[in-house]
């Protein structure tokens, strides 16, 4: 995948998982609508390729004011991932050389690579998630399940115990699918199919549509460095 | 907008350590109150999930979530609440219940507590570590 096309996949995929976001903001308080309507029409003039590279700063600067609005990121690691690929993306098109615009382009990509490694790091290390115990207490008492019915799961402790393993082997062993395209595809659909889980049974549709929108940037990153 | 930058330096240079432990969940509790000084009963827990969501109604909510998502957005408030205490944590909290439960007139105040869920041993243990004082609900939004 070229550079050219994988930044313009990023930034279209990205604006669409944005106006997603924003649209449901515009359900929210008064205070909101105006900032996330704002957002979503200068996420269509990126989809349209319009004036480009002032409605990605536009993004960027309107993305500080939303932070400013709810003392953080309103919905965790989905939102710093989003505010990740925006920066990337917008400071990538000011950069004064294409080898610039590369190593920018280039660290949104080894950060989607370090989510998947470190999230699987830090549960490994923690007999808890070893033993399925941390997972059963996500199930059992976090405030994640979408429903009652979920919690059950917790009482299935087999099922647990393989879920942990398998959630965190992936991680674990995610960087290793760099070394060839195919194996990267194939871990991308492992990892998308992760993350759809995830927006079912905990209702985290935010995380599934912004790391879609970054596995352009590891696609090219992979075909630029093996 | 130094604060902004600041806010926004953790999502440039991230962590990544999600789920790393499973600590104390919060629950959201709040009560209508006829005035300021009555007691606070009963405790009614905000936006309780359904017993059972399908699986359609699982992949609706990959478009369209947004009810969810502020739900989400309070479970933060509640864990800054504990962590560095802010008004605008207690502000969103007050405004997002009152948008949310309807009008009373008999009962023009609100209040609203923080209810923590942990595991000790087996057990499941709810702890109130937050109460909020009373506020009029017409001065809330």
């Amino acid at each position: 995948m070229s550079f050219e096309t994988a930044v313009r996949l990023t930034e279209v995929l990205l604006s669409l998982a944005l106006i997603q976001q924003s649209l449901e903001h515009l359900r929210g308080q008064p205070a909101e609508r105006a900032l996330f309507l704002a957002r979503a029409a200068l996420c269509l003039l990126v989809i349209l390729g319009v004036a480009s590279p002032w409605p990605l700063v536009g993004l960027a600067m309107l993305s500080l004011l939303i932070l400013q609005r709810f003392h953080g990121p309103y919905n965790g690691g989905s939102d710093r991932m989003g505010l990740l690929a925006l920066w990337c993306l917008t400071l990538s098109q000011l950069m004064p050389s294409q080898a610039w615009r590369e190593v920018v382009f280039g660290y949104l990509g080894l950060q989607l690579v370090l989510s998947y490694l470190i999230a699987g790091g830090v549960k490994i290390v923690n007999p808890d998630w070893r033993s399925g115990r941390a997972l059963r207490d996500v199930f059992q008492f976090s405030a994640y399940p979408v429903s009652e019915h979920l919690r059950r799961w917790a009482d299935r402790p087999r099922a647990m115990l393989a879920m942990s393993w398998a959630v965190m082997l992936f991680e674990l062993a995610f960087p290793l699918t760099l070394l060839s395209q195919p194996v990267l595809v194939v871990g991308l659909v492992v990892a998308a199919t992760f993350h759809l889980a995830n927006a079912c049974l905990f209702g985290l549709n935010r995380f599934f549509w912004t790391w879609l929108a970054v596995y352009p940037a590891i696609l090219w990153l992979q075909d630029r460095l093996f | 907008m130094l604060r902004a930058v600041s806010l926004l330096l953790p999502a440039l240079i991230p962590s990544w350590r999600f789920f790393d432990a499973i600590g104390p969940s919060p629950r959201v509790e709040y009560a209508l109150l006829p005035a300021a000084d009555a007691a606070p009963r009963p405790w009614r827990e905000f936006r309780p999930r359904p017993a059972h969501l399908s699986l359609a109604a699982m992949l609706g909510r990959l478009v369209w979530n947004p009810r969810w998502n502020e739900t989400l957005f309070l479970v933060s408030c509640a864990e800054r609440l504990m962590d560095q205490p802010t008004a605008h944590s207690e502000d969103e909290i007050f405004r997002r219940i009152d948008a949310d439960v309807g009008g009373a007139a008999s009962q023009p105040w609100l209040c609203f507590r923080l209810v923590f869920l942990s595991r000790e041993g087996d057990a499941i243990t709810r702890d109130v570590l937050f109460q909020s004082e009373p506020r009029r609900r017409a001065d809330v939004a």
